[in-house]
């Protein structure tokens, strides 16, 4: 099926929305009533024809949009994009994989042609097409990681595996959550994931990098990720903080179900060939409680787990300030009857 | 700070010891550190190779005391930056075997540790004992400039004159902690600034 991209904005005036088959497909985090961390890694494979897991990453309505913001984003600031002098064979390691999954799995968008190490890649979206030599950096127009990670929605990072733990040593990084690549860039696991709170004494940390130092070539995990941001606003980093931390301000009981999205993130991890190291992808999408609510499962679901959501955790998420509105626009669609575990939508 | 609560990327200072397998042993610091390097040579003189760079800080001088204790290889520097440049030249004719030890405040520590990077010396690698003061290196995620000698909970970035909320998140690699606008959601509205990093 031929996507039809959307004309958006992630700044300033934000035209954004979700289509009803994107809502539809949207990764809904919570199957139970509560949320806690917990290290909820499964296999990458390949989930149902259309939905977000259907391939190895996800090409949706959005990707026009968000490639022209990452470029934004870039422009105003150089360190979101990073790479350690060592990390060269994983950042030719991360453009086989991606040309090959985006020519594979949407040839009417993409194309890829190889003649040996000479390489043609063709992007019709962004309206890129270039030629290169494959593991010769100077035949492409910057380093080739930095190439392909503006084609492709979402963060990257790339861990290089030595020490008995992974390090952070090159990403590209404009629409986090609030962390930020110039300060993690070189840490390892531990460091990096520090200030998450209880994660550490839950151990969830420990093992989720136990899991990962075994991950096998061909056979990827990911997990769900989750916060609530105010606008659908992508670069919601630490770096321009003060750019965005007065949103949270602007939430009132009118606009609540307009302002506020749920920000799930659908992280997947790719070990690579030649550097033994992992790719890590972070795919942000974005839903306002009013999409969201479109599935009142959803919502009901949603005003479960707000409600009962650890002191900590809401002030992790930033959410302390409109928290209590949040819990009260979502309960007009909670009749406290028990609801069965999962994530679908009806 | 909640109690148990630890973040796991600030650094462990320990208090320096020798590696008796070294092959050569650089000792660098700072101020109060002088003591710490006093108490390496109460416990032994090395056989191996030692170079000792020091430079005084706000009162703590041990130079003298150092002088008669150390037997070989000692350097009085006069600032941090002579320090640094010394330290260029000396891990230029270092080997594989030499160990580092560090004395003295964050600041000074991990410009040292930048320096040794440089030289393909890892973290891991180097032993560092933390004395005189806990000021602490700011690193703000803003504008990039780093903030030295932070004693408060709030500081001014030197850079861009932000007020920086000091987190305890740190980065080996820029040898600083994070600093966050305090007031990026309420502009102006600042909690008490206290001395908690004397």
């Amino acid at each position: 099926m031929a996507l039809a991209f959307k004309q958006e904005t992630f700044r300033n005036d934000y035209k954004y929305s979700n289509s009803p088959n994107a809502i539809k497909r949207f990764p809904f985090p919570f199957a139970e009533d509560q949320y806690m961390y917990s290290v909820n890694i499964e296999p990458h494979v390949k989930g149902k024809t259309g939905s977000v897991s259907e391939f190895a990453f996800d090409v949706d309505e959005h990707y026009v949009g968000e490639c022209l913001d990452k470029q934004l984003t870039l422009d105003l600031d150089r360190g979101r994009y990073a790479a350690l002098p060592h990390m060269m064979d994983a950042q030719w390691d991360f453009v086989e994989l991606t040309m090959e999954a985006l020519s594979n799995d949407y040839p009417e968008h993409f194309s890829l042609k190889k003649e040996g190490l000479n390489w043609t890649w063709e992007n019709k979206p962004l309206n890129i097409k270039q030629s290169f030599v494959f593991g010769d950096a100077s035949t492409m127009p910057m380093d080739p990681f930095e190439f392909m990670s503006k084609q492709v929605q979402g963060d990257f990072v790339l861990l290089d595996q030595r020490d008995e733990t992974l390090y952070a040593d090159a990403g590209f990084v404009t629409s986090q959550a609030d962390w930020s690549l110039a300060f993690d860039v070189g840490m390892s696991w531990r460091e990096w994931h520090a200030p998450v709170p209880r994660a550490t004494e839950l151990g969830v940390m420990d093992r989720a990098l136990k899991y990962l130092l075994n991950l096998q070539l061909g056979s990827p995990v990911r997990r769900l990720n989750w916060t609530m941001t105010v606008n659908p606003r992508l670069d919601t980093s630490p770096e321009n903080y003060p750019l965005w931390g007065t949103d949270r301000n602007t939430v009132n009981p009118e606009n609540v179900a307009d302002k506020v999205h749920l920000r799930v993130e659908l992280q997947s991890l790719f070990r690579l060939p030649r550097s033994n190291g992992i790719v890590f992808s972070i795919r942000c999408y974005l839903m306002s409680l009013r999409e969201l609510s479109s599935y009142p499962r959803w919502a009901k679901r949603l005003h479960r787990v707000q409600k009962t959501m650890h002191p900590d955790l809401i002030e992790y998420k930033g959410m302390t300030k409109f928290h209590p509105m949040m819990v009260e626009w979502l309960s007009q669609f909670d009749d406290g009857s028990a609801m069965a575990v999962g994530t679908q939508p009806e | 700070m909640e109690r148990g609560y630890w973040i796991r990327s600030k650094p462990v200072y320990t208090s320096l010891l020798w590696h008796e397998k070294a092959t050569s042993h650089l000792v660098v610091a700072q101020g109060q550190g002088g003591m710490a390097v006093l108490k390496l040579f109460q416990l032994m003189h090395p056989k191996q190779a030692i170079t000792v760079l020091y430079t005084p800080y706000a009162e703590a001088d041990y130079s003298k005391t150092l002088v008669k204790v150390v037997p070989e290889g000692l350097h009085i520097l006069e600032t941090e930056q002579e320090v640094l440049a010394k330290l260029e030249i000396v891990l230029q004719g270092m080997c594989m075997g030499m160990r580092l030890y560090i004395a003295g405040s964050e600041d000074f520590m991990w410009s040292v540790a930048k320096v040794a990077n440089k030289f393909g010396i890892e973290d891991a690698g180097m032993m560092k004992e933390l004395t005189g003061t806990l000021a602490r290196p700011i690193y703000c995620v803003h504008c990039k400039a780093t903030t030295h000698g932070v004693t408060t909970n709030i500081g001014e970035c030197s850079g861009c004159g932000r007020m920086l909320f000091v987190r305890d998140h740190f980065s080996r690699k820029l040898g600083a902690y994070m600093g966050l606008m305090i007031d990026a959601e309420s502009p102006g509205e600042l909690p008490e600034i206290e001395e908690i990093y004397p």
